[in-house]
């Protein structure tokens, strides 16, 4: 499987566009999250240094400056240096008390809050912190500057949201990594799925999917296929059974009303008779018809199966050859026959001869005067191939498959030729009976079917 | 002729006795191999018709059983397809014919009359052959028509004698095939046709009257019948 199939097939786009939809809903939610953290925390920031000024202007009005600069050392004693950074300034501006020095460049943002950078000593290190501070006149021209850190909330924050982002990235990875491994293992149950039903559906209909031990979908599906075959098989026994019936039951009458006119035949001036005749003629290919019918749904039913009997095919493809010589010749054919070995085969030498005296013949109808034949043995392995070819128009390569369907008739290519259709029918028949394969290759030009027939085992 | 159909299948068996006694023959239809035994052990019929698998009794035994009895009366085999082996092939039960169903009713008959005929005398042991004034000499493997030799291909020697030997008769294309040709299947195509013109080319071309005639429907009869 090419990894561009895995990309391309449906479970892996679903996950893909499923993480996508949960690493944007994870993503909303961070932010909000954020942002709702954020604005709290300022808030509540904003509100201490609002409570923080209070209580200096409420120190001013009671102790006066000294009592400020009092507050200020208690302040910087109870270890608060964390929190409140303070600036007293007078009239003019200058420094009086606390531990900021007057800062020139300050941002000023709405509502008297003022923003500004300092450097601020972490583990000894100077570090630029961000600070949020906030003035209040304390009276006689006296200014006092309540000042706090928001660095390290900022950082915080923002070090939450680092970690999140990267924990989602690392979903991200981690939901294409499975999707790939799920989508592959998936697709390769699918696509074998695929390829046992097509093989099911153009061959042997009998045969069924395989139940994957593992379990889920592919699984399933392959249960509810299964069914449908059988369905299928079902109805089709039943067309064939129907089908046998009419046969079966139509011969009677119609060899009745054969006799009927084989009778007033006799009774007629010869003109008369030649007509007759011919409708004789048309009553005897309709009996064969049904009986050809019947004869291959005998063979399909299996019986015994070819049983061991051995059969010389050399001796019957020879039998064959001398069988048809004459007519080849007739039609200015030449017949050829090359056998590679001595084979022989398990099998019923009746219907064998009548499988290549059917393929022949066939050959001889379809092929102008002039052309080739050839009737080539040659064994394979544990097999004996067979090969029946002629130098005709052949078989286009999507009929091939249909030319075995019971009163199949090819029209275009070859020409509509008499018979009943039942000839490859039958033929397949007698080859799937000896659990052999029938294939029809190109000729170039013509038809060539080869034959594969299971070789019989040594005697013994 | 009179005929016993030993039969289970009642499709088939009223069918073809049907069209038996409509092709003017006395049949006795009975289902089962016991009842087949008790009518003919008695002897009193031209031919018998015994399918290969019956009931209570098989009709190989059947027929076997007959010929133990001293029951020589002409017996054929109707068999399914795929069920013909060695034993119906070689006829060792000591049945005379087989044909495998489905068949058509003109084959059946055929071959009937042939059984009938092959019974009523016995002249295969004869040297010579002669329909008219065709000869055939078997010792020294020669044709004569009129006195003159015609040579002959072994295939049309043979396809000759078995015309002659049942000479008057009707010989269906399936029968020559399988006597001449050593297979037993129903060929629905002209190739017997081809060898059956190419020997009448040879027997009758030069000759009054034509000996060979096509029984249309039917097959081949050589001589009047």
């Amino acid at each position: 499987m090419r990894a561009r199939d895995v990309v391309r097939s449906l479970t892996f786009r679903y996950i893909v566009r499923y993480i996508t939809a949960l690493s944007a809903t994870v993503f909303v939610l961070l932010a909000l999250l954020y942002g709702v953290f954020s604005f709290n925390y300022f808030s509540d920031l904003r509100d201490s240094i609002v409570d923080e000024l209070d209580a200096l202007r409420a120190v001013y009005a009671g102790q006066g400056l000294t009592g400020v600069e009092q507050y200020l050392r208690d302040q910087r004693r109870l270890e608060n240096i964390g929190r409140f950074h303070y600036l007293v300034t007078d009239a003019r501006g200058e420094y009086v008390a606390g531990d900021l020095e007057v800062v020139t460049r300050y941002r000023e943002f709405s509502d008297g809050w003022l923003g500004f950078q300092l450097a601020l000593l972490n583990w000894g290190e100077p570090v630029d912190a961000d600070f949020l501070a906030r003035a209040a006149s304390l009276g006689e021209g006296y200014t006092v500057y309540v000042a706090r850190n928001y660095a390290d909330a900022v950082a915080s924050g923002a070090l939450v949201f680092n970690t999140l982002f990267r924990a989602m990235i690392v979903t991200w990875l981690l939901g294409i990594i499975g999707g790939y491994v799920s989508a592959r293992s998936t697709l390769v149950r699918f696509e074998q799925l695929n390829y046992d039903l097509i093989r099911i559906v153009r061959g042997n209909l009998a045969e069924r999917l395989s139940m994957d031990p593992s379990t889920g979908y592919a699984r399933e599906l392959a249960v509810v296929l299964n069914q449908v075959l059988d369905q299928m098989a079902m109805l089709m026994q039943g067309v064939k059974q129907v089908s046998d019936n009419i046969a079966h039951d139509l011969r009677t009458p119609l060899t009745r009303m054969r006799n009927q006119l084989s009778q007033l035949r006799d009774r007629l001036d010869p003109g008369g008779q030649d007509d007759v005749d011919r409708i004789i003629e048309e009553c005897d290919g309709l009996l064969a018809s049904f009986n050809a019918l019947l004869r291959i749904s005998a063979l399909e039913a299996g019986g015994r199966g070819p049983g061991e009997q051995r059969v010389n095919l050399v001796a019957l493809l020879q039998d064959v050859v001398e069988l048809y010589e004459p007519v080849a010749s007739e039609k200015g054919l030449t017949l050829d026959f090359r056998a590679g070995a001595v084979a022989e085969c398990a099998g019923d030498a009746d219907l064998l001869f009548q499988l290549f005296t059917n393929l022949l013949d066939n050959a001889i109808k379809y092929t102008p005067a002039g052309g080739r034949l050839a009737l080539e043995l040659a064994p394979a392995g544990e097999s004996i191939q067979v090969a029946v070819a002629d130098t005709g128009p052949g078989i286009a390569s999507e009929e091939r498959d249909k030319v075995f369907r019971r009163f199949y008739r090819v029209e275009s290519s070859r020409g509509v030729q008499p018979g009943h259709g039942l000839g490859l029918s039958l033929v397949r028949a007698i080859v799937s009976y000896h659990r052999g394969e029938i294939e029809l290759e190109d000729n170039r030009p013509g038809l060539r079917v080869v034959v594969t027939l299971p070789a019989a085992r040594a005697p013994g | 002729m009179k005929v016993l159909l030993v039969e289970d299948d009642h499709s088939v068996g009223d069918f073809v006795s049907r069209e038996l006694e409509s092709a003017g023959h006395e049949c006795l239809h009975v289902s089962d191999g016991d009842q087949g035994w008790e009518q003919a052990r008695s002897g009193e019929f031209d031919v018998l018709i015994v399918d290969r698998m019956l009931p209570r009794r098989d009709g190989l035994t059947l027929v076997s059983d007959l010929r133990r009895e001293g029951v020589l009366t002409p017996a054929l085999i109707l068999s399914a397809l795929g069920d013909v082996d060695n034993r119906v092939l070689g006829l060792q039960s000591g049945a005379d014919d087989y044909l495998v169903k489905p068949f058509a009713m003109a084959e059946l008959l055929a071959r009937l009359e042939i059984l009938v005929r092959r019974a009523g005398h016995a002249s295969e042991l004869s040297t010579r052959l002669q329909v008219a004034d065709l000869e055939m000499d078997l010792l020294h493997q020669e044709v004569r028509r009129q006195g003159e030799v015609i040579s002959l291909q072994p295939r049309e020697y043979k396809l000759l004698e078995y015309l002659m030997r049942h000479a008057g008769r009707v010989v269906t294309r399936a029968m020559l095939l399988e006597h001449v040709w050593g297979y037993h299947f129903d060929p629905q195509t002209n190739v017997i046709d081809v060898h059956v013109s190419r020997l009448r080319q040879k027997i009758d071309r030069d000759f009054e009257p034509p000996l060979l005639n096509t029984v249309r429907g039917a097959g081949y009869r050589l001589g009047d019948g």
